[in-house]
């Protein structure tokens, strides 16, 4: 009998291990130093694990040139684009309906084929906004995008709806009872990387402008900084996010030493920092704006639209698309040059940004 | 140092695993033989080349000398000794003089006829060390893995290596590392408080013995140990300790490279659920 | 090789089983006369029981078991009442306090951090009718009072982390949660949120009491089972009357690393490492957020914060163009 015990116990053993090895990752790694030695600054990755690219599809037909006349004066009902020429407009309508539109519908996912100047397709509309959208991302917001550039494709990869977007969370549905509450966390959410942190970070991060910075701004405490740990955990689930989506770990960017130096973190952290800016200008300027447009199907519970994170673009890699820019090839969505947008910090960013975050060592004036 | 008045009666010739009688010898309180020569001599290297790394850095202050190891580039080779390559000779001393220091308890437990249990449990401390400094960087295929040495220096290491994985509390061997670590803790202060307690008896009390001992467990918890049995719990939850911490950092990079809550979800995909 | 290494126990007497001896001052007796469990008997004592149940040890049961219940069933509730899901995301479920809006206000609604202020009013309230207990069964049988006293020290660190630092801060919402990772999200974000609780001087120490408790455990145990041959377990003879057993596990030490302990004063060490862990730790909790805002500025106003090569990255809240 108890020979047949040991022997359960064994294979309980061995399975278990067994079990907690097959929940790892066996194969080879790959490692990049991000900081000065010894401090523990690395990105080590699974080589199987990295995110896949997606296939970039090849141009529907050869760009043509520039010149002759513009798609304002052949077309009707022309309002973004009247600039560009009709030649390079039908070469971005045939883009977008590679890159968008459902295949077995193609231009007429947006257009009526009886009139293809007519509003009454919402689709129509919303393209409209989204190259509107596009062209600000690439213009206000290089400080993001860089040179690389956004199209369609970086978000909807040949869907009419890109996969990864968000609505307002569904929400306890009795806030005032404890029956299905987790208070907005306590669940195993892969918005913030399976932690049970709060799980919605997205509707005060990149709807609205709450301030992501909580650790104190001087050594000591002043009644002009409160933050609650409970706010450092919401920044926690948000971080989790921004690491997920683009499959990267917390020491891209920071230094833990401080995260909230910036003499200690990396360039791609300013990098992030106007990326944040650019997804709420985005989805409060530009999606937010098509609330009455879309239908009821294209809405999340509370009734607002799907917008977008840094999932919608990122997909796992740091650089969408792995860094490959699309953007030569529509050149229109380039859009007018505009100044790029200034910082900013949340509400009260220019209190609440000491000098002493640039170089902290400066505090103590010695070096 | 003056002899212990019982001493003298145990300071006897033999029980050196190397050199016979040629380092057989105390020199004050300390045991000698072969491996204390080598603990000396790859301390004082180590500390001198430690002294000399840090006159090459930029500053005196205790708490901010730090010698770190080479950038990954390098990779399992030597690197130039003002990049990392002092940190690793230091990093040899180290073992060299941990291991020593281990075989020469091993010549004074047979000395004293006794058995080996203190230097099999610093084997566990030297494993943990061994494990942070050259397993896991050997099994990521670079030095640069490696803590520097330095007091506040290798906190931040262990910071950003944490953050590596982007919430290192869920990573199961370091929650259990952690467990054994406060066990051990309150168990030690549960064995120091009852052993002070017997013999520190209330006011007017004779000193206890035992008996009393187990009882107070019994009577508070229903159960006591007793006294041959919590110093065994204590050496198993102590090393239990190290072990997991050993494992904890092990398993960071080579077995798993993403956020440690994600691991879980191997947990939430079993097929039991549905 | 083979040789015993008093790692369990081979030969395991049985006769009548230890009553204990005479208790003062006591209300009841204790309860059941024990019995005997082999595989216990082979790790240590091999006798269960009796009990000393006693009006504290039932009082703070009863709250103990308040405790985990409204713990538990606010989780269980949480996931709809649903078992399956109670059992597989058990770990990430919690009994959050009141949030920051409520301050430090003495009665929150009960789905808003109502359970969470009497869960751990029953906790405290066990603990330290436990406490109590621990005291009172010491002076019972008229021995010193170092347990309760240590026992204490831990659940000093308790009540500052769930209690007094929440009253200094006035907010509920800076104690910790119940919940297995909750709370170490918890742990994770209070050192975010304070600057880096490495940082914090107190911490250090507590850390290094910690590691050293369980140094000097590991290297007591294994001087005791090490000599165990000549009787090194019966402690407080060695302490009363020294014999071989300790001689030799002090000359161990003493040709080891030039110094040793003696029978009573290496548990005065473990004593006092101990109960500095949590007392330090505690003190470490007390200072953050009320005394000190970021650890990590702090340091490195007082120089003992390493500084690596800059990487020239400056705010871009703190360029010009951003708003004023």
């Amino acid at each position: 009998m108890s020979r047949f015990l040991d022997r359960i116990a064994a294979a309980s053993i061995g399975g278990l291990g067994i079990l907690l090895l097959g929940g790892c990752e066996l194969g080879p790694k790959q490692a990049t130093q991000t900081g000065y030695r010894g401090t523990g600054l690395e990105q080590i990755v699974d080589v199987k694990h990295i995110a896949k690219v997606s296939l970039i599809p090849p141009a529907p037909y050869p760009l043509p040139p520039d010149g002759g006349p513009t798609a304002g004066e052949s077309y009707q009902n022309i309002k973004v684009l009247n600039g560009v020429s009709k030649e390079r407009f039908d070469h971005l309508m045939a883009e977008i309906s590679q890159w968008v539109a459902p295949p077995e519908q193609g231009c007429n996912y947006c257009h009526n084929p009886e009139n293809l100047a007519s509003d009454e397709k919402y689709t129509k509309v919303v393209a409209r906004r989204m190259i509107q959208m596009t062209q600000n991302i690439n213009s206000r917001w290089s400080s993001h995008v860089k040179e690389t550039g956004v199209t369609c494709y970086t978000c909807h990869r040949g869907n009419a709806v890109p996969v990864n977007k968000w609505a307002l969370a569904q929400g306890t549905p009795n806030p005032g009872s404890i029956l299905g509450n987790r208070h907005g966390q306590n669940a195993p959410e892969a918005n913030v990387g399976y932690a049970s942190l709060p799980s919605d970070p997205f509707a005060a991060y990149l709807n609205e402008n709450q301030q992501i910075r909580v650790a104190g701004n001087s050594p000591f405490p002043s009644r002009d900084h409160v933050a609650s740990i409970k706010d450092a955990e919401t920044t926690y689930g948000m971080m989790m996010h921004v690491s997920t989506a683009l499959g990267v770990n917390c020491t891209f960017c920071h230094n833990s030493q401080s995260f909230r130096a910036w003499n200690l973190s990396r360039a791609q952290r300013a990098t992030a920092y106007y990326g944040i800016r650019m997804v709420r200008d985005t989805n409060e300027n530009y999606i937010g704006s098509l609330q009455t447009v879309f239908p009821a199907y294209r809405k999340g519970p509370h009734g607002d639209p799907y917008k977008v994170n840094c999932t919608t673009c990122h997909q796992g890699i740091s650089k969408p698309l792995s860094g490959v820019s699309m953007i030569a090839q529509a050149p229109a969505l380039k859009g007018v040059s505009k100044p790029t947008a200034p910082a900013e910090g949340g509400p009260a960013a220019a209190t609440n940004v000491p000098a002493a975050f640039n170089d902290p060592q400066a505090m103590t004036g010695t070096k | 140092m003056a002899l212990l008045s019982f001493e003298r009666k145990y300071r006897v010739r033999g029980g050196t695993l190397i050199g016979g009688d040629l380092f057989d010898f105390w020199v004050g309180p300390f045991y000698v033989g072969f491996f204390g020569v080598v603990t000396a001599i790859t301390a004082s290297l180590g500390t001198a080349l430690i002294f000399y790394a840090a006159s090459l850095g930029p500053t005196w202050n205790p708490w901010l000398i730090s010698i770190a190891p080479p950038d990954l580039r390098y990779g399992l080779g030597l690197a130039p000794l003002r990049e990392g390559g002092l940190w690793q000779i230091i990093t040899i001393c180290a073992i060299g003089a941990f291991v020593s220091w281990a075989l020469r308890e091993v010549e004074i437990c047979r000395k004293l006829g006794i058995g080996y249990h203190v230097p099999f449990a610093y084997g566990f401390a030297i494993f943990a060390y061994v494990s942070l400094e050259v397993i896991r960087p050997w099994l990521l295929g670079a030095w640069g893995f490696a803590f520097p040495y330095g007091i506040f220096s290798h906190l931040d290491w262990v910071s950003n290596t944490g953050y590596q994985y982007l919430h290192f509390h869920y990573n199961p061997a370091h929650m259990l590392a952690v467990s054994f670590f406060f066990v051990t803790g309150g168990a030690l202060a549960f064995h120091g408080a009852l052993v002070l307690s017997a013999v520190n008896p209330a006011p007017g009390e004779p000193v206890k013995s035992p008996e009393y001992e187990d009882a107070f467990f019994r009577d508070t918890i229903g159960y006591s140990i007793g006294t041959l049995g919590i110093h065994r719990l204590g050496l198993f939850l102590a090393l239990s300790a190290g072990f997991w911490s050993a494992i904890c950092i092990i398993i960071s990079g080579p077995l798993w490279t993403r956020g440690w809550p994600e691991w879980w979800t191997w947990w939430l995909n079993l097929p039991i659920w549905s | 090789m083979a040789r015993y290494q008093n790692i369990f126990t081979q030969v395991q007497v049985r006769g009548p089983l230890e009553a204990g001896p005479r208790m003062h001052n006591s209300t009841f007796t204790r309860s059941g006369a024990g019995g005997y469990h082999y595989w216990l008997g082979k790790l240590g004592a091999a006798q269960i029981g009796p009990v000393y149940l006693g009006p504290l040890g039932m009082a703070s049961l009863t709250f103990a078991f308040l405790a985990f219940e409204i713990i538990g069933l606010n989780m269980f509730a949480s996931v709809g009442w649903n078992p399956i899901q109670f059992f597989r995301q058990l770990p990430w479920l919690a009994l959050e306090p009141p949030g920051p809006q409520w301050g430090f206000q003495l009665l929150v609604p009960l789905a808003e951090g109502g359970w969470w202020q009497m869960a751990g009013f029953c906790m405290t309230t066990s603990l330290l009718l436990w406490w109590l207990r621990t005291f009172r069964r010491a002076r019972a049988l008229g021995m010193g009072t170092h347990v309760a006293w240590a026992f204490g020290a831990g659940i000093l660190l308790i009540i500052t982390l769930g209690f007094i630092r929440p009253m200094l801060m006035g907010s509920w919402a800076e104690a910790v949660p119940f919940g297995i990772f909750p709370h170490l999200d918890w742990t994770a974000a209070f050192s975010i949120r304070y600057g880096n609780l490495f940082y914090n001087p107190f911490h250090c120490l507590s850390i290094a009491f910690l590691y050293g408790s369980t140094m000097l455990f590991a290297m007591h145990g294994a001087t005791i089972l090490a000599t165990g041959r000549y009787g090194s377990e019966r402690e407080i003879e060695q302490i009363t009357d020294r014999g071989t057993a300790f001689e030799r596990g002090a000359l161990f030490w003493r040709w080891t690393m030039g110094f040793n302990a003696t029978a009573e004063s290496i548990h005065r060490w473990a004593w006092w490492f101990a109960v500095l862990t949590p007392l330090t730790g505690a003190i470490g909790i007390i200072l953050t957020g009320t005394v000190v805002d970021n650890w990590y500025l702090w340091a490195v106003m007082h120089h003992y914060a390493p500084s690596y090569p800059g990487t020239g990255v400056v705010d871009p809240a703190s360029l010009p163009g951003a708003p004023q």
